[in-house]
């Protein structure tokens, strides 16, 4: 039996049976979100199969200062928010994970943990999950110290010694979240300036709890039966042991494409080559947000695409009729 | 799922020929909060081989200390009283069905 959270009015599409749609959509981050909700107000009968994670990386932001509207907003604040809109636009949501999705009979068949539909388009917005370096004690010490959610485990960490590793947005906002709470910072990264916002960057580099490690990979972390109790870096002067009891990993994402990989052509990255910024290599599935190619991966640009997914794909409806 | 003070895991633990699942959780958790429906679900599901608690961090951060938490939700698994598994962060119920289905036949036969 399916497990199914039918949440707002079930829309009056057409499909003859209950597993068949015209749009499937999965994934539950704001991409997600921002084509359900305009796929709920077209009036397209749909269903967005979310699984990994409600809200996607952005729920796990603490701080978006960036989308317009909000000078500061909690990323779970603003994916609830968003998902309350979709509900109330009349979304419909299932919790299930998408195993595998291939083309049947001209439709796109997307097979679940719990079940399987049938669709005539589907919108490819799983995300990304956070990479991990492969060194030694990453794995071991994962829960122990080695993190990749600052906003979930900083509190652990208070008047304690913590490195972040990277040097993108994200590594930037949620090392400056750190800030607030533990003793000292220390910034691993591999080049010699940041990729983050200027902004950002600026008021991370001169925080006084910031020490900064450029040009300096991170090649171990150590620790006991507590947990992490340091790390080895390579650094320009050779390597070096840094006490720390945290470890923050923010060195890319992986795209969540793995059922899809038949389906549509992905890169050497695993994301989803689009076309025409939401266009895949299959005229009946379109990709949004972090899990396609498009490079600058923010709250923003992943709500716009799914808003042009849901679009294009009412366009092609209204010109199947 | 039953919420219960940490000082309690012991006894929660070693009292039962099932599975323990404690879940190592806090109110500003993002993750913790997802995670909560899925065990809610598997409470109900794996009932006959798993028995699903949670604990809050922010009131027994004693406990939390004794188990080496250090990132949240973290579930650890007992049996005997005795820790079985240890998993991190937000898991899809799937995945954490087959994981402890697998455990359950490896620890109960």
């Amino acid at each position: 039996m399916s497990f199914k959270i039918e949440i707002g009015a079930v829309n009056s599409g057409a499909g003859s049976s209950e597993n068949s749609y015209q749009l499937v959509i999965a994934g539950g981050g704001p991409a997600a979100l921002s084509a359900a909700i305009y796929a709920a107000r077209y009036g397209i009968k749909h269903l967005v199969v979310e699984s990994w994670q409600p809200g996607g990386q952005a729920a796990l932001t603490a701080e978006i200062e960036n989308y317009p509207g909000f000078s500061s907003v909690a990323g779970s604040d603003l994916t609830n928010a968003m998902k309350q809109q979709a509900t109330a636009a009349g979304a419909v949501f299932v919790m299930e994970t998408v195993e595998s999705a291939e083309e049947k009979n001209g439709k796109i068949l997307i097979k679940t943990d719990l079940g399987q539909y049938t669709s005539d388009y589907l919108i490819i917005a799983t995300g990304a999950a956070p990479a991990t370096l492969g060194v030694p004690g990453e794995e071991k010490y994962y829960g122990r110290g080695v993190s990749f959610c600052a906003t979930c485990d900083a509190p652990f960490f208070k008047g304690k010694k913590a490195i972040v590793v990277g040097g993108g947005d994200s590594a930037v906002k949620e090392a400056l979240h750190l800030t607030h709470v533990v003793s000292e910072l220390g910034l691993v990264h591999r080049r010699d300036k940041l990729r983050a916002e200027p902004y950002l960057a600026k008021k991370l580099v001169e925080h006084e709890k910031v020490t900064t490690w450029w040009n300096s990979h991170l090649v171990e972390v150590t620790g006991d039966d507590q947990g992490v109790t340091g790390v080895i870096l390579d650094t320009p002067e050779g390597r070096k042991h840094i006490e720390t009891n945290g470890v923050f990993l923010y060195v890319g994402t992986v795209p969540a494409t793995e059922p899809f990989k038949s389906l549509v052509d992905l890169d050497g990255k695993k994301a989803v080559v689009t076309r025409n910024i939401v266009g895949t290599s299959n005229p009946r599935v379109f990709a949004a947000g972090d899990v396609t190619n498009n490079g600058f991966r923010q709250v923003v640009t992943a709500v716009s695409e799914g808003a042009r997914a849901s679009a294009a794909i009412f366009e092609l409806l209204e010109n199947e009729e | 799922m039953r919420l219960i003070p940490g000082s309690t895991i012991p006894q929660e633990t070693k009292g039962t020929d099932k599975l323990t699942l404690v879940d190592f959780s806090a109110d500003w958790c993002a993750p913790c909060k997802m995670l909560h429906p899925v065990l809610d679900k598997l409470t109900t599901e794996l009932n006959d081989r798993v028995n699903f608690m949670t604990v809050d961090i922010d009131r027994d951060p004693a406990t939390a200390n004794q188990f080496g938490i250090r990132g949240v939700p973290t579930m650890i698994i007992f049996h005997g009283g005795k820790e079985v598994d240890r998993m991190v962060g937000f898991r899809d119920k799937a995945s954490l069905k087959r994981d402890l289905e697998a455990l359950a036949v490896g620890t109960l036969g």
